[in-house]
């Protein structure tokens, strides 16, 4: 009975709201043409959103290397000692070994929340032949002034097709709101700009868990006997010969002592 | 769940007083109905209420993230040494935007633009359907706004949180007692290089000269803190830095795809009459052109998505 009488609140609120249209969304927004491919689905729930363009990048200390196996199974008998004993014609190396371990994001949870120190100018026509910092740059100048209604720009970020900028001052942001419409000088022409105010977003929560990269050794404290490219080459003999517990080397990146690297993983495409 | 029983209770109840006898049977299968109402009802709160945010304004995305296969692409020495320091994780996110496709109605996306506006333009068309001639009307697609962002998260490797220090201490002393333990390299600690310590909320910042010392700390969620001649466990956790990057609102605006209503008293299968639409609408005589999809709602609303 409860739920019956908050659903009727609901749907007579959501009446309301489509009598007064215009009370819909206070700022413009930007559209972006979308299209529809066959993907359907019966029924609830719908998952709102996609993830995409994952990337993770992994610093390695120097006299380190990253060795990616084919199979999966070869890498965890590899794991299985953690000490291995490298030859070479007239010596051996002994190194370290373990598994990589990187963070995941496993929930995410993010809501709109109104900036009040933060723009949006939108207007920008499509012919505008500027780079992301240009754009930028003369962006920050005239709206730096305080005779063009700005004041100190703290920071500024590129959208699809508007900028976000980011004043010391609220009471600069909302003056250029007020303003709204402004000419500014980009390049040869003067271009008509118009100023919102910016709903940015806000982590409410984000859970991380930390998970082992499958297929993948750590290799730790390689001596500075080698070259980078030799010591590559040994280390590949090393960990691809079945009789040392090894196999297939699908990758192998070498991190020279004294220097860093960054190793980069993405997600592997469906 | 209490509520739901509650709600029970209070429904059976009504129904009692009104009527004395009632069969044991009778009254599971009212519990089974109002269950299901309840279900039902909830999901139609749900719906309206994240309408009615949408329409405010306000966007909330949560979702779970299923465990992803990643891949290592390359070894990159960047110039900027600050990379150094976090072990990042960035991604996208999108709002879908989806459809209810109702009964009775259809979608179809053309390969040009040019051609779904010259549909559109048409409004009626006459569409042959075996026996019957179906008049169908073109319209555009009515589309949500949606949110896309970057997350960016940061979990350092020069830097750890610790909590549940004790509150025995002057602020500057617990400051050197905290660096004097965590600079132990027997008791698996290195070189600080900063203490940031709240004696308020009994937590600090510690940073390290080098990386790898976080790894090793990290290993066991407790760290020993030795004031004067007693030892106590704090708590040490990764020191995690999570940003919303290029936050942007967008609204839907489907130029390739049209709706079609129209299509009511069909005695045919979903699939025959997408293919008689499909037919239709590929000829230029009739105002359209090359199609890439059809999808049609006859006895069940469909979800349908829409994408760049």
């Amino acid at each position: 009975v409860r739920l019956k009488m908050r659903l009727q609140e609901l749907q007579q609120l959501k009446r309301e709201l489509r009598n007064s249209p215009k009370d819909k969304i206070p700022f413009p927004v930007p559209e972006f043409p979308l299209v529809f491919r066959g993907h359907t689905k019966q029924g609830r729930p719908v998952p709102k959103s996609l993830v995409s363009n994952l990337r993770i990048c992994c610093p390695l200390p120097g006299g380190s290397a990253l060795v990616i196996f084919d199979d999966p199974k070869v890498a965890d008998q590899v794991l299985q000692q953690k000490e291995h004993k490298i030859d070479m014609e007239e010596c051996w190396l002994r190194v370290q070994v373990q598994p990589l371990e990187l963070p995941m994001v496993t929930t995410i949870q993010v809501s709109s929340q109104r900036n009040d120190q933060r723009v949006l100018v939108t207007g920008f026509p499509a012919e505008l032949r500027l780079s992301e910092e240009e754009l930028l740059d003369k962006l920050e100048i005239f709206f730096g002034k305080a005779r063009n209604g700005g004041g100190d720009v703290e920071t500024r970020e590129l959208l699809q097709g508007s900028v976000v900028l980011g004043f010391a001052k609220e009471e600069v942001a909302q003056n250029l709101c007020r303003i709204g419409q402004f000419r500014v000088p980009l390049g040869r022409q003067e271009v008509p700009l118009r100023v919102f105010p910016y709903v940015s977003g806000e982590i409410q929560k984000a859970e991380i868990r930390s998970q082992t990269v499958l297929r993948s050794v750590l290799v730790l404290n390689i001596p500075d006997v080698l070259d980078g490219p030799e010591m590559h080459d040994i280390l590949e003999i090393h960990f691809q010969k079945p009789t040392r517990g090894g196999g297939e080397v699908e990758a192998l990146a070498v991190v020279p002592p004294g220097k860093q690297g960054l190793a980069v993983f993405t997600s592997e495409s469906v | 769940m209490e509520a739901d029983k509650d709600n029970n209770k209070q429904v059976l109840k009504e129904h009692q007083t009104n009527e004395e006898l009632m069969k044991d049977d009778q009254n599971e299968g009212l519990i089974d109905e109002i269950t299901k109402e309840n279900i039902h009802l909830k999901e139609e709160i749900q719906k309206l209420e994240a309408e009615l945010q949408e329409a405010a304004g306000v966007f909330q995305i949560k979702e779970d993230i299923p465990e992803t296969k990643i891949k290592f692409t390359s070894l990159e020495t960047p110039e900027d040494v600050s990379q150094f320091s976090n072990i990042s994780y960035s991604f996208e996110v999108k709002s879908q935007v989806p459809y209810e496709l109702q009964k009775g109605q259809a979608l179809i996306t053309f390969e040009k633009e040019e051609v779904a506006q010259n549909v559109l333009q048409m409004e009626k068309h006459r569409v042959q359907m075996e026996d019957v001639i179906l008049e169908v009307t073109a319209n555009p697609v009515p589309l949500n706004t949606g949110v896309r962002f970057q997350v960016h998260v940061e979990v350092s490797k020069m830097k750890i949180n610790v909590t549940e220090i004790p509150d025995e201490l002057p602020e500057d002393q617990m400051r050197d007692k905290l660096e004097l333990s965590f600079c132990k390299s027997r008791l698996g600690g290195g070189e600080v290089e900063s203490v940031d310590y709240d004696k308020r909320s009994g937590s600090a910042v510690i940073t390290f000269v080098e990386a790898g010392v976080v790894d090793k700390i990290l290993k066991k969620k407790e760290y020993p803190l030795y004031i004067n001649q007693s030892c106590h466990r704090v708590v040490v956790s990764p020191y995690i830095e999570r940003h919303v990057k290029k936050y942007q609102v967008f609204s839907g605006i489907s130029k390739r795809t049209v709706l079609l209503k129209g299509i009511e008293n069909i005695q045919m299968e979903e699939e025959i009459v997408e293919d008689l639409i499909n037919i239709h609408f590929q000829r230029e005589k009739n105002g359209g052109g090359e199609v890439d999809v059809v999808k049609c709602s006859l006895d069940q609303s469909y979800i349908a998505y829409f994408e760049e």
